[in-house]
């Protein structure tokens, strides 16, 4: 990890002065070598969904061949040697995440689970009616519907704190929203849709000095920049690893110990008991009281190892090349006449949501793809944010650490055909 | 039993001038060309209401069915003019159809309306269309049954 170099004199998405070099993380990505309609393959849906790099996929076919079997039973050596991958697992995420310790990392099957699992257990039995839960303009529906559900059972008050139109939240807004009535604010770390960053250091000082607790959607987060959740001093942290270059099917979520002690189980069966008997039955302590029945095995220690690649790489790393990356995107893609950016906040991340001006986005889109060009159109799981913006959707671009100049060259030059074949 | 099916022309020109062109990106333009085409004044506004908009789509359609001696005749309109070139292959290729020869219409027709051209998604598109001609078809028949 001691790979960084100086990167302050790097032009945007310029990687020659770095030790960041992006051929060689590209050759770690078999499917960019693909193409698509016979054209090279340029995927920029990153934000939906990333690939996996070759040791991912070693990794998950290693433990297949050589050593799966169930977890925590272990009367054998698969799955001992399994058991021993896969709490190896939650040490590297630990690690990863500058928990304190592992047992506060629940791995879940992805970031709505994890909300959901917080919803259901810490929301269930700390909120009451009147209490206040804030969330963003630019929530994920998986950020919004539980608390409405919760809403419903509760009668708890969801309250919204705004964004600015360019997309940029404002501490001092969402300062304004706080009051002694909130018991937690759940946000996002970056919009999906936008880029838009939260500082969520910030967030989570001003949400603990009312005595709010803070749940963090770190799905967009963490994958374009370091956490230290000691730092940030959130109580939970969620992500998800098919984002971060690991498995589908898995996820984790971060929450003080304590915090996590205090909560009921969220579901109920195997692996997550001390003691069964029908007249009563008494639970594990965090993490393992929250993963009931058989984990995803191969997909948590699939993630582990997707965490060591981009630790390896380095987080700092990463950020610098793709904020370089985004700064060549912006200056080229807003040179096309009639492209307009929708989000453009000071802080962002390397995500360029954008309307072409007299096209329908799924339109542009379909032509993006038989260019080659993979992007995600639609809504994106924020419809109120598009509400809020007063638009229909987006076509997105989200650009990951494989990402170069050439890509957005590619995108730009698919763009003017879908002007030229659309108008 | 199966239905004779009759009145196809339209359909079976699409089919053809599909089949002469080789390359899939020159398959796409002209879907893009139909859509181009589509006269627009077809679809008024008025039909433009949330009981003609088919769901689960990701751009607006809008069809809208008339029954004229016992035949469909529909029309349609997207919001999207690749989805809009779709709709008006799928409306002119089984409109005038009975009801009984439009439930005859299988995904088998709809498929060769797409030689390749298309995403899995659009080809998805393209069944909820026909599927959502023979709902309007089931409709028509229960709510003539109820008078």
């Amino acid at each position: 990890m001691s790979k960084i170099l100086p990167l302050q004199d790097a032009g945007p998405g310029d990687n020659s002065l770095t030790a960041f070099d992006v051929e060689k993380v590209r050759a770690d990505f078999p499917i960019l070598a693909r193409e698509v309609y016979g054209k090279p393959l340029v995927f920029l849906d990153n934000g939906a969904s990333a690939q996996k790099p070759r040791a991912v996929i070693d990794c998950v076919r290693e433990v297949y061949e050589s050593y799966y079997a169930n977890v925590h039973r272990g009367a054998h050596y698969l799955s001992q040697r399994s058991t021993d991958a896969f709490e190896e697992a939650r040490v590297t995420v630990a690690k990863f995440l500058n928990a304190k310790t592992e047992d506060e990392v629940i791995f879940t099957s992805n970031v709505t689970e994890a909300i959901n699992l917080v919803a259901a257990t810490w929301g269930r039995k700390f909120l009451g009616e009147g209490d206040e839960v804030i969330i963003t303009e630019m929530e994920h529906h998986a950020n919004i519907v539980p608390w409405q559900l919760l809403r419903e059972e509760k009668g708890i008050v969801l309250k919204i704190a705004p964004i600015r139109d360019n997309g940029e939240f404002v501490l001092e807004d969402f300062k304004a929203c706080l009051t002694p009535r909130t018991k937690l604010v759940a946000i996002t770390e970056c919009s999906n849709v936008l880029g838009s960053r939260v500082p969520i250091k910030e967030v989570t000082r001003l949400s603990h000095d009312q005595g709010a607790l803070v749940l963090v959607d770190g799905a967009q987060g963490i994958v374009h920049q370091p956490v230290d959740v000691q730092d940030l001093d959130c109580d939970f942290y969620a992500f998800t690893g098919h984002k971060l270059y690991g498995p589908s099917g898995i996820g984790a979520l971060y929450g003080k110990w304590d915090v996590l002690n205090t909560m009921p189980p969220y579901q109920g069966g195997g692996d997550m008991i001390e003691r069964v008997t029908f007249e009563k039955t008494t639970f594990k302590e965090p993490p393992y009281r929250f993963e009931a029945g058989t984990p995803p095995i191969v997909q948590a220690i699939g993630l582990g190892a997707a965490v060591n690649y981009v630790a390896d790489l380095g987080m700092e790393n990463i950020s610098a090349h793709e904020h370089g990356i985004l700064a060549y995107a912006n200056e080229r893609l807003k040179a096309i006449e009639g492209f307009k950016v929708v989000g453009d906040a000071p802080d962002k991340a390397a995500i360029i949501s954008f309307l072409v001006e007299g096209l329908h986005p799924f339109d542009v889109a379909t032509v993006l793809d038989r260019q080659g060009v993979a992007v995600r159109v639609g809504q994106h799981c924020a419809e109120p944010l598009m509400d809020r913006l007063g638009i229909e959707g987006t076509v997105r671009a989200s650009f990951g650490l494989y990402n170069t100049r050439e890509d957005v060259d590619a995108l730009a030059g698919a763009i003017e055909k879908a002007k030229e074949l659309l108008a | 039993m199966s239905t004779e099916l009759s009145n196809l022309e339209r359909y079976q020109e699409f089919v053809d001038s599909l089949e002469l062109i080789d390359d899939e990106d020159m398959r796409f333009e002209y879907i893009i060309d139909i859509g181009k085409r589509a006269n627009d004044d077809d679809f008024p506004e008025v039909f433009k209401v949330d009981a003609n908009l088919m769901h689960g789509c990701m751009s607006k359609v809008w069809i809208a069915d008339r029954i004229e001696d016992g035949r469909h005749y529909f029309s349609g309109f997207s919001d999207a003019i690749i989805v809009k070139g779709l709709v008006t292959m799928m409306i002119e290729s089984f409109s005038g159809l009975t009801g009984d020869e439009l439930q005859a219409i299988t995904a088998e027709h709809v498929r060769h309306l797409n030689l390749g051209a298309l995403t899995t998604q659009r080809q998805v598109g393209m069944m909820a269309m026909l599927e959502h001609f023979q709902k309007l078809d089931r409709r028509a028949d229960e709510s003539q049954a109820a008078e």
